[in-house]
């Protein structure tokens, strides 16, 4: 089969192009708090078209967990690169030019940029109150605190926590952070909109679909069906095309001008548009001398930036990951969505669990090392096991914690000497509750089209899915067509999120078939509904009904002197059910860990003034193949007759960790990623200082 | 002025610079060569693969090619030129220190004639160069007399990323020469610190005190300070 993706033939939303179509550059404010005062576009040439904040007011809110956005900033900038206003004209060039004359004028406010500033009392206000959305995407019943700049948060009340520290022999306490990071996907966010007969049609690199449907609806007072979204294959997202992005900014655009317009944003806007939580986190943790784990306490801080996005969802799924995969009589967990005057943080590659995975296993080998215990048994002797129930009361099933951990160890030689060596093992919640609906069409010609939602993000969903699909239908998978999600023609899902779409899918399309066989063949539709949810204040519920697992080793070498790292060794164990198509689930495996790599040892968004200051490729670094550990290696654990497990992020949040406790290790006590030189140099005369 | 562009593109692409024109240097002839006769010679337009490829330069000048081959990655190599590394006057670029450190003189000619500019006196700033406005930089001279050199960058994060610290170091002729590269704005080179004689761990002592380093995403000037000491020291104590 040839790859469209290595011929070049694949057209990706920024190649779309439409007959008359303009081209739009967004205007965006240079201060992170900011009054908006006149804009002037006077200057601009005739021919251009021009959206401002008059032409929006009349437009509905969005944002998917807390209506807290509008298309362009009204009145008040609340970040660097906040849209003020936007330009279309002919050519990028000519829109480029226009945008840099139009005149904003500015009133400079006070700004907040760090989580742990926003949330002390006198603070300044982000947004003033905040309104929780109806979306679908805000399901899981946000606790706002009107008057802070905290707009969700997530208790887990589990045991008697004060009772079980009471109990500890040993209490292990310290605070983690991680670092801010951009997606850095090939492609950049791209959409192309144009409205027809009182209809909106938009094409756009989306992950997903229907979430952007009810947004645009929502924004421009249509009903869902006026509302035509259309998602070609991305050049990469790992989480950055979520939710609404630049989509809305083109539609208003469109309609003003009265022609299609697109929208490319050059690389720097995308440090501007979406990154990734930075996080704080305080954890407490106690055992009894045999090393028997009492109670944990955890606090998290997730900087969302000025706009929640999906932030409220990020902040509970790192609070629900916190606790660990570990059997903790006594759990107490809150977790906190705090705005800043930053770049809007979203959805990255695993909602918040490299935050909480760095927190909770850094601390699980600060208490080995108190013990005296082996890391390794220490986590044995806790993790949990089929059966057990976590936290959150729900029951383990298909759990497989303790087997990745003991072929992670096994595969650095952990028995034979562990200076220099780490590991890690984390649970990773999916997308609950959920829904999944696939169609499935027999053409005249033998072949089977699949009508579906799911979107190719470079993931592999379109072979594995359609692989899934050939197997069940008995035909060869070249007679399985898999055309891209247009929302006016393929059921509802919830979105290509969380790596749930293999899994969901594959159950899906079970029932799509027996319906195809069932209804005569010619048609075939297949739905399946996931039930689950925590309750907001207590954390009980289900969280996931199915989890994620994996496991990471590492192994290091610090140059003293300068504090770089050396990857030596670096190895995931992640289950997998059943693999379904090997070749992309191993490169997922690959990718993740790669891009766990880049997290542990130097990617961080850099802000100067409340801006960006690294936005470009040279000044943020990302890992290039000569980065890579002598040896990286991984394996997928699978069990004869379980279903598929997702596997698109497990194996990136164990990779800090592992590499951190593997540094640890070395008597270098660290707590913040990355784990640049210069981090590392600073625990490395600490150390020194304890030595003297 | 364009050479290979890996320079202005990213001016370009940053907003740093917006040219209404480009001067491509491309297809003008009689800028891509190497060749040796005692002393090296380096057209302009010669990429940086070239360099570090090139069995002339790796038998003569074996620390030169090494240093040409430690830039950015092989696309970016491929592209970016000799002349354009220098012209450029990037403080964060590889070649500059390793070409200063080898006693090497750029070639500038104009309509007025040619004339030749030793390195330490042809950067002299950020992004600035001693280049008048009508000078083309044309050819880049790298003395042949016996020599033995190291380069050693020292990357903070990716290693494809520009050097937080980047250390030549040449003898020749009993001369002991060190160019700090990456930390301040042109190369550093105190001839006064050059002992031949004298003992690593205090040369890179000296040079980490009388250089007041910058600070960027790359690492704190408190912390180029202290990797400063330690890559002069194991410069000089690989070079021997």
């Amino acid at each position: 089969m040839t790859d469209s993706r290595v011929t070049g033939s694949a057209r990706y939303a920024q190649d779309a192009e439409q007959p008359g179509m303009l081209h739009a550059r967004i205007v965006r404010s240079p201060f992170p708090h900011a009054r908006v005062g006149s804009i002037d576009p006077t200057a601009v040439p005739a021919g251009c078209v021009v959206l401002l904040p008059d032409d929006i007011r009349g437009l509905g809110r969005y944002g998917v967990q807390v209506r807290d956005q509008t298309v362009l900033a009204l009145d008040r900038a609340r970040y660097a690169g906040d849209p003020v206003a936007a330009v279309a004209a002919a050519t990028p060039r000519e829109s480029e030019e226009a945008a840099a004359l139009v005149l904003v004028d500015y009133e400079e406010l006070p700004a907040v940029v760090d989580v742990l500033d926003a949330v002390r009392p006198d603070a300044p206000l982000v947004h003033a109150a905040h309104e929780v959305s109806s979306s679908q995407a805000a399901y899981f019943g946000l606790r706002p605190e009107n008057g802070t700049n905290i707009c969700h948060r997530f208790r887990i009340r589990h045991g008697d926590v004060e009772a079980g520290f009471a109990a500890a022999d040993v209490i292990v306490e310290e605070t983690f952070t991680t670092a801010g990071a951009q997606h850095a996907a090939m492609e950049p966010h791209a959409c192309i909109a144009r409205w027809q007969d009182g209809t909106l049609e938009v094409h756009t690199g989306s992950q997903t679909p229907f979430n952007l449907r009810e947004e645009l609806a929502g924004i421009f007072a249509l009903e869902p069906d006026q509302v035509r979204v259309v998602c070609p294959p991305m050049g990469g997202s790992f989480g950055a095309k979520t939710f609404l992005r630049t989509e809305a900014i083109a539609a208003a655009l469109s309609r003003k001008a009265g022609r299609p317009v697109k929208l490319v944003l050059p690389r720097d806007e995308e440090w501007q548009t979406l990154n990734r939580h930075p996080a704080v986190l305080a954890v407490k943790l106690g055992a009894s001398a045999d090393g028997t784990l009492l109670a944990k306490q955890v606090t998290c801080y997730a900087d969302t930036g000025a706009y929640a996005d999906c932030g409220p969802g990020v902040a509970q799924k790192m609070g629900f990951a916190a606790p660990g995969p570990y059997q903790i009589p006594n759990v107490s967990v809150d977790a906190c969505c705090v705005y800043t005057n930053t770049p809007p943080n979203g959805a990255f590659r695993g909602y918040g669990q490299m935050q909480s995975a760095w927190a909770s296993e850094r601390a699980m080998d600060l208490l080995a090392d108190r013990l005296g215990l082996d890391p390794l048994e220490l986590r044995l002797k806790n993790v949990l096991r089929e059966g057990d129930r976590y936290c959150t009361g729900e029951t383990m099933h298909d759990i497989h914690f303790a087997e990745c951990l003991e072929a992670a160890a096994a595969a650095i030689g952990w028995r034979h000497g562990r200076t220099g060596k780490g590991l890690s093992v984390v649970l990773k919640g999916m997308q609950t509750p959920s829904r999944a609906a696939v169609e499935i069409e027999a053409e005249p010609d033998g072949t089977y089209v699949l009508r579906c939602a799911t979107t190719e993000m470079g993931q592999g969903a379109i072979r594995a899915i359609s692989l899934l699909a050939a197997e069940l239908l008995g035909v060869e998978s070249e007679r399985v067509r898999f055309p891209s999600p247009d929302t006016t023609l393929v059921p509802y899902d919830t979105r290509t999120t969380s790596s749930r779409s293999t899994y969901m899918m594959s159950r899906a399309l079970e029932a799509a078939v027996r319906d195809l066989g069932a209804s005569g063949g010619r048609r075939g539709h297949g739905e399946i509904v996931d039930e689950g949810g925590l309750d907001p204040d207590t954390g009980q519920g289900v969280a996931s009904s199915h989890w994620h697992q994996g496991a990471a080793a590492a192994e290091v070498r610090v140059d003293e002197d300068t504090g770089k790292i050396e990857v030596v060794r670096l190895h995931a164990a992640i289950y997998a059910g059943r693999v379904v198509n090997r070749p992309g689930a191993e490169l997922q495996n690959e990718g993740s860990m790669i891009m766990g790599l880049g997290t542990a040892l130097f990617e961080q968004v850099v802000l100067a003034d409340g801006q960006v200051a690294n936005a470009n490729l040279s000044d943020y670094a990302i890992p290039s193949a000569a980065d890579l550990p002598q040896r990286l290696t991984h394996q997928l654990l699978e069990r004869q007759g379980a279903e598929p497990h997702g596997l698109g992020e497990t194996a990136l949040p164990p990779v800090p960790p592992a590499i951190g406790n593997a540094v640890a290790s070395l008597d270098l006590h660290v707590t913040d990623l990355p784990l640049t030189p210069e981090v590392v140099l600073g625990a490395v005369d600490r150390a020194l200082g304890v030595r003297t | 002025m364009v050479a290979g562009g890996t320079f202005v593109g990213i001016m370009v692409n940053q907003r740093l610079l917006a040219p209404s024109a480009f001067l491509s240097l491309r297809d003008v002839p009689g800028l891509d060569y190497l060749e040796a006769n005692g002393e090296l010679r380096l057209g302009a337009m010669t990429t940086h693969r070239s360099v570090e490829l090139s069995p002339l330069v790796r038998g003569g000048w074996p620390a030169l090619a090494q240093t040409f081959g430690v830039v950015a990655s092989p696309r970016v190599r491929n592209q970016a030129t000799v002349g354009g590394v220098l012209a450029d006057a990037d403080h964060a670029s590889d070649p500059p220190a390793m070409l200063l450190a080898l006693g090497a003189r750029a070639v500038a000619r104009s309509v007025r004639g040619e004339r030749e500019v030793p390195i330490e006196d042809l950067i002299v700033s950020f992004y600035t160069t001693s280049l008048a406005r009508d000078e083309l930089l044309v050819e880049v001279r790298v003395p042949g007399r016996p020599h033995r050199a190291v380069y050693r960058k020292f990357r903070s994060r990716s290693h494809e990323d520009r050097p937080c610290v980047g250390v030549a170091a040449c003898r020749r002729e009993g001369e002991l020469r060190v160019v700090v590269g990456a930390v301040a704005e042109r190369p550093q080179w105190f001839p006064e610190l050059c002992d031949p004689e004298g003992d690593p761990d205090a040369i890179g002592r000296a040079y980490a005190e009388a250089i007041d380093p910058i600070s960027d995403v790359s690492g704190s000037s408190a912390y180029r300070r202290r990797v400063i000491a330690v890559e002069v020291r194991r410069a000089l104590e690989e070079l021997g």
